[in-house]
């Protein structure tokens, strides 16, 4: 039955449904198309030849080294992240006195502009006047100095720490919520049976957080994937291709070089993989909620 | 839990030691946005600045100027946008019973989780066809566009917790979908509305991606881009660069100092970065 009711609601919904429909869902459908043909250069072309881009970017030496980057940088960052968070989460958790504080102060990094996290990383890294090889010389480990992000053996470990320590403050509150979820008689009787200290955290509390650690899971994941504004401003994806992942090399490709089917190829390939991590935690979420 | 004194004194050191490492890369910017070049060679980061000058903070600011209320401008228009039609929208997705409403849901939902590359292309030339590329209006319309899922997710979240009886009462009394949300719904927004509000303007104003796609040019360009090309342009005077993080970090550092309560709960909600 169609109201009166339900046409003023459609009407309110209107603008929404068109806006997300278009920007969202015909705009990857478009992009789609784009990755199909033969575009190249700035006059746009619509000749569909199928999977032709797809099968060069998998003979494209700089794809598979994008490609390999983000795996590194996923298996490294994703569990790094989850620890340093668990940790810190599991530290403001003993009663600790000032917790708003120290908790705010871990999370500042993570409400802050990529583009000023890797300029501060940026400026850290600097060989002569940075502050890490300043503090290495001030504390005997001169020798210890290096280029870091300019060194090609380190650049990329060094990208993954500096975004592992704008990530934990958000690990961590995720984890913070999910372990002050747990009813506090439920650690009670815990401590009566005996347990205490790290064998409390490891067998009552932390198999509990399941879920926290999933859903920060798909959040790191997916950033991972899509990192790109913290690389371009840190390194551009150097020295020598060792930092380039496939967010940058879908912008370079598309927006520098012209190649717009290229890069649509690329985008599409990035849409996927996320795909694959997204689809399988949405139906699960609204499974639970369903029930 | 409780834990033995001694091993509480190891806890306070790791505490303190933890939040020296998270604040010291914001140290030395600020130390740094006071330092003459000379300053920079012969002082170390952490020290604060031998003779202390304003200067880097006055050129960056001469520089930064016209981005920052660019950013400005896209930023409190999309944030009030997007956070008036995720209110709309979470209202009729929770107090509107209709078939299919969770596939509507879902349809908002993953939105939020798509990566901004996968509609860039498409993005671009759309902009550009309205004659908007290069313009403040490129980026509002963009931003509020893809604000949408999230704002939708957090007020659909919020609705969920005001019992249908209200609703209900005001039915029967004759009230219609937009009598009830203005007279009900709304009022009871403030929370919803200040925890969307904050997250969107922090995502929005920290956007890098849909600016330098979109807007690059000199009188358009948000301030997360024109940082990005004063790194560019000035790799050796670092404490010009700093004091130009300094003053684009800003609003957000306000923003986190006052409100950080309710940046958390936006946060919490499935947000994502980036």
């Amino acid at each position: 039955m169609f109201t009166k009711d339900k046409m003023v609601a459609l009407i309110f919904f209107l603008p929404s449904l068109v806006l997300v429909g278009y920007f969202v869902y015909a705009c990857i459908g478009w992009n789609v198309v784009v990755s199909l043909s033969d575009w190249k250069g700035l006059t746009p072309s619509y000749n569909i030849v199928g999977f032709d881009q797809y099968l060069s970017l998998f003979q494209d030496p700089v794809f598979l080294t994008s490609l390999t980057n983000n795996l590194i940088l996923i298996s490294l960052f994703v569990p790094g992240s989850l620890f340093l968070g668990l940790f810190l989460a599991i530290l403001l958790d003993l009663k600790v006195r000032w917790e708003g504080v120290f908790r705010a102060i871990y999370l500042l990094p993570f409400a802050l502009s990529f583009v000023i996290t890797a300029t501060l990383w940026l400026w850290m890294y600097q060989r002569d006047v940075g502050v890490i090889n300043t503090l290495l010389e001030k504390i005997g480990l001169g020798f210890l100095k290096s280029g870091w992000i300019t060194d090609p053996n380190i650049a990329l470990y060094c990208v993954v720490l500096a975004i592992i320590w704008q990530f934990a403050g958000y690990t961590m509150l995720i984890f913070l919520a999910g372990i002050r979820s747990i009813s506090e008689s439920q650690i009670r009787a815990a401590e009566v049976d005996g347990a205490s200290g790290f064998y409390l955290y490891r067998r009552v509390v932390i198999p509990q957080l399941k879920a926290p650690a999933l859903s920060a899971f798909v959040v790191l994941m997916v950033f991972a994937l899509k990192a790109f504004d913290f690389i371009f401003v840190l390194t551009g994806g150097g020295p020598a291709y060792r930092t380039y992942v496939l967010a940058l090399m879908m912008f370079r490709e598309t927006f520098s070089m012209n190649h717009f089917a290229y890069g649509a190829a690329i985008a599409t390939i990035l849409f996927l993989l996320a795909l694959v991590i997204v689809v399988p935690y949405l139906y699960l979420s609204f499974r639970r909620e369903a029930e | 839990m409780r834990i033995p004194k001694l091993r509480r004194v190891t806890l306070y050191i790791l505490l303190v030691f933890l939040a020296f490492l998270f604040l010291l890369p914001l140290w030395t910017n600020i130390t740094t946005s006071f330092k003459t070049l000379k300053d920079v060679t012969y002082t170390t980061p952490i020290e604060p600045p031998l003779t202390p000058t304003t200067e880097p903070l006055i050129t960056a600011f001469n520089i930064m100027q016209r981005p920052l209320l660019n950013s400005l401008t896209f930023t409190v228009a999309s944030t009030i946008l997007s956070c008036l039609l995720g209110s709309i929208n979470g209202y009729i997705l929770t107090k509107i019973r209709f078939k299919g409403s969770n596939i509507v849901f879902l349809f908002f939902t993953i939105g939020i989780f798509i990566p901004y590359q996968a509609i860039l292309v498409p993005l671009v030339l759309t902009i550009s066809k309205l004659g908007l590329y290069n313009h403040v209006g490129g980026l509002i319309l963009t931003h509020t566009a893809y604000g949408i899922p999230i704002t939708t997710l957090l007020f659909r979240n919020f609705y969920a917790l005001i019992p249908d009886s209200v609703i209900m009462a005001a039915k029967t009394d004759g009230a219609g979908t937009w009598t009830i949300y203005r007279r009900i719904v709304l009022p009871l927004s403030l929370l919803p509305f200040v925890v969307a509000g904050v997250f969107q303007f922090t995502s929005i104003w920290n956007d890098f991606l849909f600016g330098v796609a979109l807007a690059r040019g000199p009188w358009s360009m948000p301030a997360s881009v024109a940082l990005a090309n004063l790194k560019g342009t000035t790799t050796v005077m670092w404490n010009l660069l700093m004091a130009g993080t300094l003053w684009y970090a800003l609003p957000v550092l306000v923003i986190y100092l006052v409100l950080a309560k309710y940046l958390m709960r936006g946060f919490m909600a499935g947000a994502v970065k980036g």
